[in-house]
Order: structure tokens, then sequence, then C-alpha cells
């Protein structure tokens, strides 16, 4: 019990707080050859929590960075959330049908590497609105890993278990629910743990070039145009950390949805 | 209008009741069946012209060395597999794929690893028997896993048992359904001998409970296993392209006891008779 306990928090959180100290160090470090045009730790704290003040103040002229940070969120939310409702199915389509995995896999191929910047003025001339490109540009953006992981989930159904839904006569509605999906279910998971990581990346990148409320305009308009380094590090550390709990929330669930045979 | 009348005279209607008695249709007919598969080193036979008919009731064994197409054969009847050649009827239909009017235990369990004991038994027993009430279906289920005795570990997924347990599992989920065929490839192959023993008495049972009205084909390694089982021993030649070596009688008498059996002539006839088919062959390899 002891060493479960020693094993599974105190060993895990030593490492982290000693990885944490090497990041600080080497910011302190640059801070200092820099002859601090880069903001020491101990400025940054301080503007830190100058920002954290009002968080969640929400006035014409001034929102505070929960504010911000929410409104990033949801836009992400909208945009992953309607790129997963339609790259889920369509997988589960792709991946159960070698015909229209064919016919779907190169658009597929050719539309992901393209830069998810690239379709955000396109966004833009479609809905004629900022806020909306940046959706838009979202969902185009985690459409692809959740659509091949998914795909590839279902395609990699073993023939055992097929040969379980033929042998008890399984309907169609049966073998979706009680063998496709969770089978492909960690698969899935994978995708969207993709795609909410990308997502959340170009969210910063978008909000920059749409402005508005968020953490991309906050970056840019507060950070930069205001003449404040610290605020860019502000942002990059809530961004990071945000990041990170959104990553963490899909590893859980993928621990969830993984079964021993 | 006129009315058709049409005469049935009372041998027609004996005749027609009587027919299936006195000449019953073989559940299962294997007739002249090839199975070749494409390979990259081209087409590999597994099987070659085979044919077996297996009567009603019948419990039948198929035995040889690994790789022979035991499991071939088997996939044809259960319509697993395609035969490339020939054609398998069972229960007087052409076989073109897998039907619940034959349960199959797999050889490596098959249970689906996200549901519980109980859901795959459940599950496959929704799915093959349509006309039973859902409460009927739970108790089917019940039935079954207590058969096998695992209703105290309903809960738990079939990662957490052992592999026996998950054999029985798959042996309870075929006899669920209430098939009047039964395919079973080398079901107690990865039982402990107690555990064996237990399990062929208990086949037996269920298959005297149901008035020895349902096929078994299965498939084995064990000679004894055979015997204690079946009605005739189906002994395969080694692959590719394997045939029916011989099929042995099993004329002992039913109900057979386990513990006297060994020490029965006639058991030991057939059991000599059964290694020496087996192992002659083992002889011409080796040398």
């Amino acid at each position: 019990m002891k060493d479960i306990t020693l094993n599974k928090i105190i060993w895990p959180t030593v490492y982290f707080i000693t990885g944490m100290a090497i990041l600080g160090g080497l910011w302190h470090l640059v801070s200092l050859l820099t002859g601090n045009q880069v903001p020491s730790p101990i400025a940054t704290w301080n503007v830190f929590k100058e920002v954290l003040q009002n968080p969640w103040q929400n006035d014409p002229d001034y929102k505070g960075i929960g504010t911000k940070l929410l409104s990033s969120l949801g836009r992400v939310g909208i945009g992953f959330g309607l790129g997963s409702l339609v790259a889920i199915p369509l997988g589960f389509v792709m991946g159960s049908n070698k015909i229209l995995m064919n016919i779907f896999n190169p658009m597929v191929q050719i539309l992901r590497p393209v830069s998810p910047l690239a379709w955000f003025p396109l966004g833009l001339a479609i809905f004629q609105n900022s806020p909306e490109a940046s959706i838009f540009m979202i969902f185009i953006c985690s459409l692809w890993p959740t659509l091949i992981n998914t795909s590839f989930g279902v395609a990699s159904i073993p023939q055992d278990h097929k040969n379980v839904g033929k042998a008890f006569g399984f309907s169609t509605w049966k073998y979706i629910t009680k063998i496709m999906v969770p089978f492909s279910m960690p698969h899935i998971i994978t995708g969207l743990r993709l795609s909410i990581g990308v997502a959340w990346m170009v969210i910063v990148a978008g909000e920059m070039l749409s402005g508005g409320i968020g953490l991309g305009y906050f970056v840019w308009e507060e950070g930069f145009n205001g003449g404040s380094i610290e605020k860019i590090l502000v942002a990059i550390i809530i961004i990071g950390v945000v990041g990170l709990l959104l990553d963490k929330i899909f590893t859980v669930l993928q621990k969830r949805f993984t079964y021993a045979i | 209008m006129s009315t058709t009348t049409i005469n049935i005279t009372s041998e027609q209607i004996a005749d027609a009741i009587l027919e299936p008695v006195l000449h019953p249709k073989p559940a299962i007919e294997v007739d002249n069946v090839t199975v070749s598969f494409k390979t990259s080193k081209g087409f590999y036979t597994a099987v070659k012209d085979i044919s077996l008919t297996v009567k009603k009731g019948e419990i039948v064994a198929l035995i040889g060395h690994s790789g022979c197409g035991k499991s071939t054969l088997m996939g044809t009847i259960s319509g697993m597999v395609k035969p490339t050649q020939g054609a398998v009827t069972a229960n007087a239909e052409t076989v073109t794929g897998p039907g619940p009017d034959r349960g199959i235990v797999f050889q490596n369990y098959s249970l689906l690893p996200w549901l519980t004991v109980y859901r795959n038994i459940y599950e496959a027993v929704d799915s093959a028997i349509k006309n039973k009430s859902a409460a009927e279906k739970r108790e089917l289920v019940e039935a079954n896993l207590k058969m096998v005795k695992l209703w105290e570990h309903k809960d738990k997924l079939p990662g957490h048992l052992s592999g026996g347990m998950k054999q029985r599992v798959a042996i309870a989920r075929a006899f669920a359904i209430n098939p009047s065929i039964l395919l079973l490839d080398e079901p107690f192959g990865a039982l402990d001998a107690l555990t064996k023993s237990n399990m062929h008495v208990e086949l037996l049972k269920l298959w005297n409970l149901d008035n020895r009205n349902k096929t078994i084909v299965m498939v084995t390694h064990d000679i004894e296993e055979a015997i204690f089982l079946s009605d005739r021993v189906v002994v395969m030649n080694n692959g590719p392209a394997a045939t029916i070596k011989e099929i042995v009688e099993v004329t002992l008498p039913r109900p057979r006891n386990k513990k006297d059996i060994v020490h029965d002539e006639q058991y030991m006839k057939i059991h000599d008779k059964l290694l020496n088919l087996l192992i002659d062959k083992f002889s011409i390899d080796d040398i």
C-alpha cells in the first residue's frame, strides 16, 4: 500500500516539480542573457496576478481573462463538437466499407495537410463574420484526426468479433452498438484527443486573425500591441495549461474504454 | 365457378407423418466438399472431396493432427468457411452462412471483451431467439450460466476470467440459444482435467434432457474425449488436401460411465484403433 502511493503519487509529483524547476531556471537564464528583454519568471508572475484579478469581469470595455478563456473554449467546443459529429459517423461508414474508404481516402489525404489557417479566409468569405470563420476553421481541422482514427478502428475489428455477430445472428443495430462502437471506442478517443489538441493550437492563431474576445486576441492586442511581453508569456502559460487539461480528459476517457481480452 | 376438391387419403396422411420418422433427413450433409484458400504462394487446398452425413441426434467427433483441416471442415458446416466445391446441407437447407440453428463454440472463446459474462450471453440469446419475452431470455441466461457454474461471476468482464472460465462462458452461450446443431471447435481444450470431465458429463446431460435430439459435431485432439462422447469418430488424414481416413463407430452403450468405461474391452479396442490410425501417420512423417 505504501509502495503504491509512493509510485503513483509521490514520484510523479517529484518529477513534475523537477521539470518545472528546470524550465523556470532556463527561463530565468534566458531573461538574464537578454537583459530582461524577455521578462523574468518573477516579473511575469506579478503580471500574472494582475491579469488574474476580476477574471470573470464582462463589461463592454473590459473583459477579464476568464471571460476570454471561456470565449476561446466556447469556439473550440462548437467547432470541435460539430467536427466530431461529422467525423465519427463518416469514420464508421469509411471503416466498414472498403469501396467508400477508397473513394473518401484520397480526399482526406489531400485536405488533411492543408494548414488550418488557410481555411480561415474561406470561412470569412462564406460567413462574412470572423467568429464564425474561426469556428469553421476549428471544425475543418478537427475533422481529420477523428475521421482517420475512427475509420482505422472500425476497419480493424477482428474477424473473431465479427464471427460472433454472424454466428448468433446479430442485427445491424446490435452489431453497431455491441461490436463496432465498443471496439473502435479507444481509436475514436485517440482521434478526438488529437483533434482537440489541433483545435486548441489553431484557435489562438485564428483569434489573432479574427480579433474579438479570446486568448489569441489577448496575446496580439494586449501583449504585442500593448508592449507587454509579460502578458504574452502569461497567455502562453494559460494556453499550455488548458491544453494539457484538455488532453488529460481524453487520456482518462481512453483508459476507461480500453478492455483486456 | 368450379370448386377444386383435393382428395387426401388417410394413407397419404399416414405417409406424411411417418416419412420423417422412418426416413429422417440427416441433420448435416457434407457433400463432396473441397476448400481452397488463396495465399501468397498460390492456392492452398485445406480439405478435399469430403463427404459426411450426420444423423439427427448423433454426436460426431473430428479428430486428426494439428493443421489437418478439422476446423476448416467444421467451418463449412457453421457457414464461416465457404466451400470451393461441393455443398453443405444443415437441417435440410443449404448452408450459405452462419445461423442460429447452429450454435458454435469457438476455439478461441470469442467473447466480446467490453460486455460482462451475463451480457455476452444475453446479447446472443436476444439476437438468436425471437419468440421469447425478455424475462424468458433472462431465465435462459441464468440457467445456462448456472449450468457452467459461473453465475457468481456474471458481472465480470471476460478479461478478468481464466481461460477455462472463458471457455465455459462460450459453451453456455452456445447452449443458451438452444440450437438443433451444436458445433464445438476444441471446446474443452483449455480446461483442466477435472473441469473437462465435468463438462463432458454436463454436455451429455444436456443432450439427454433434450431427448437426444441435438446433433453435435466436435473437433478434438483428445482420443478419450472423442470415445466417451461420440457415436462416431471421424479420423482425418494430414493436410494439405486432407481427406477422411476412416470413420470409427463407437458402439459402447449409453449412458457411459467415465470411470468404468476405461476398463471396458470394447473401449480399449476402439482406443487402440484410433491411436494406431493417428500414430501410424506420425511414424511415417518421422522417418
